[in-house]
């Protein structure tokens, strides 16, 4: 295992000497004393195992492809964002835009998760073991969130496709989003997964998908639309 | 960009390294706000009330004497300090409305930059660390305090434009802020009507006035920020805060980031991680504000109130317990 501390390194110093372990052949990486700095190990293309050992900034691990990046600790802005596969999990709460525009993989948020978490997603789960904020799912096209906790105002806004399933309360639903029934098979892969990523889920959940009401424009609905703009 | 943040001490002591605490969070901050710099800073209650004034952008020792000389009309003019653009000066038992006016007409480019009992602010062009050279933030204790570093985005880059900001006329009050206030210049010209004077084009200033008029009315701060909330337009966070009271408010739509750090003896604002990693080293309980979130903290008194700890009022269901829910 590779150690790398990020005291007295400039972010560019740390981002390239996890590359450079990784080119030697390195799969185990630990970054120490993160610091809360953003950017940090963003762009891995490889299936290293990668542990931040504290807090970190902005988009710590986006971009990535493959990457299973542990962050034991809370995570600001847009973590994982655009992620194509791979793990990512958060021990503490995240910021804004966790897992925005996601393609594939994982990302489990063991705390809470802050607004539009999921947001654009195109593919792979985001798991959220606590609270979601405001506009959670907004224009989500395929894959599935799990909050475990509540769910903010205007939750699956505007969605395309993809399922989100709330386990506790529900601010509001968003535009054209409508509450479906989850079936027992989908409620046993719920549970496994969450286990499977460390996270106590409740006992039920709700599910929400598209209305699809949005999918086409019929002037019938416009007081559907005008509430959509 | 602009990065605020905030700092409270819960040991209720008035001596706690406050002005340490908020210098180290903003040069955590630096990248985020390169044009200016500042910290408001409420410490140990003065005699009477205690003014920082801007003499000019670039400092001028015969209009500093001529304010000192014309403040000594209003009272009794005690304990002074003359900074390169700002001087200090505690004046016992004046009008505050009437000593600001009387200053600030000396020349154009003069202002009351903070006027209050325990609320000092100093700010300047330039990074967190010109801060510390000019007036030595790092030496000034309190209970809590404020700070900001400016990106400028619509006004021009100078002290007055510079953050935190003063109420105007309210001693004690002052706020830092990021984000942009849309409604301003309608807020504005409605505020111009009834008599009230703006120094500067940055919207930012508009939120202590509103908040002073709302305290005026007789709201607590909680009531101000909430109103706040639906009353303010556009992206922001902002923190805001007194003698008595430290709070933040949130825009609905959660555009700016703004998060609460807290430990059992301290709670530190602001909107990167980074800022509270530096005033918290160590474990702490962190999490973004939710959309619309308002939060308050009541400033502990040792002195006054033995034993009363600072604790936080939030409403329920809304900013850090739960999610956040649009009004």
């Amino acid at each position: 295992m590779t150690v790398i501390d990020c005291e007295g390194r400039s972010l560019r110093e740390v981002n390239g000497a996890i590359r450079r372990a990784i080119a030697g052949g390195e799969t185990e990486i630990l970054v120490r004393h993160p610091g809360a700095r953003h950017n940090l190990a963003v762009a891995i293309l490889e299936g290293v195992r990668i542990t931040i050992d504290g807090p970190v900034g902005y988009y710590c691990g986006g971009m990535s492809d493959g990457v299973r990046l542990e962050i034991r600790g809370s995570a600001g802005w847009g973590v994982a964002e655009c992620l194509m596969s791979g793990t990512v999990v958060v021990e503490g709460n995240a910021g804004n835009g966790a897992a925005a525009s996601i393609r594939g993989g994982t990302v489990a948020i063991r705390g809470h998760a802050g607004a539009r978490a999921g947001i654009a997603m195109k593919g792979g789960q985001l798991l959220i073991g606590g609270d979601c904020g405001y506009m959670t799912g907004f224009m989500m096209q395929r894959g599935r969130i799990v909050v475990c906790g509540n769910a903010g105002p205007a939750v699956a806004d505007s969605m395309y496709e993809g399922v989100i399933y709330v386990g506790g309360e529900i601010a509001a639903l968003g535009n054209d989003a409508v509450v479906a029934e989850a079936s027992a098979d989908e409620l046993a892969d719920l549970r496994a997964v969450l286990t499977q990523h460390g996270i106590r889920g409740p006992g039920r959940f709700r599910k929400i998908v598209s209305g699809r009401k949005l999918w086409n424009y019929d002037k019938k609905e416009l007081d559907v639309w005008r509430a959509a703009f | 960009m602009c990065g605020i943040v905030g700092y409270l001490d819960r040991s209720g002591s008035v001596d706690a390294p406050v002005g340490a605490k908020v210098l180290g969070m903003l040069e955590a901050l630096a990248c985020r706000g390169p044009d200016s710099s500042g910290i408001a800073l409420w410490g140990a209650p003065a005699e009477g009330l205690v003014l920082r004034v801007k003499v000019g952008e670039q400092g001028d020792p015969a209009r500093a004497r001529e304010i000192l000389r014309l403040a000594g009309r209003h009272g009794r003019v005690q304990a002074r300090a003359t900074g390169a653009s700002i001087i200090r000066f505690e004046i016992a038992k004046a009008d505050a409305g009437a000593l600001a006016a009387a200053i600030e007409a000396v020349a154009s480019g003069v202002e009351v930059v903070s006027m209050g009992r325990q609320l000092q602010i100093v700010k300047r062009v330039g990074a967190p660390t010109n801060l510390e050279a000019e007036f030595g933030v790092s030496h000034m204790t309190g209970t809590h305090g404020i700070g900001h570093t400016r990106l400028s985005t619509e006004s021009r880059v100078d002290l007055s434009h510079s953050q935190p900001f003063w109420a105007h006329g309210t001693p004690d009050l002052a706020v830092v802020h990021n984000g942009h206030i849309t409604n301003y210049h309608r807020l504005r010209r409605g505020y111009e009507q009834e008599g009230v004077r703006f120094y500067t084009e940055n919207d930012s200033e508009v939120i202590g006035v509103y908040l002073a008029r709302q305290l005026a009315r007789g709201a607590s701060l909680q009531e101000a920020l909430e109103a706040s909330v639906r009353d303010l337009d556009g992206s922001f966070s902002y923190l805001a805060a007194t003698p008595d009271e430290f709070g933040y408010a949130k825009d609905p739509y959660c555009l700016k980031p703004l998060l609460v750090g807290e430990r059992d003896e301290a709670v530190a604002l602001a909107n990167e991680e980074i800022a509270i990693h530096a005033a918290l080293p160590g474990a702490y309980r962190a999490r973004e504000a939710g959309a619309a979130a308002v939060g308050v903290w009541a400033i502990p008194r040792r002195a006054r109130h033995a034993g009363r700890s600072a604790g936080r009022r939030e409403i329920a269901g809304r900013g850090l317990d739960g999610p956040g829910v649009l009004r």
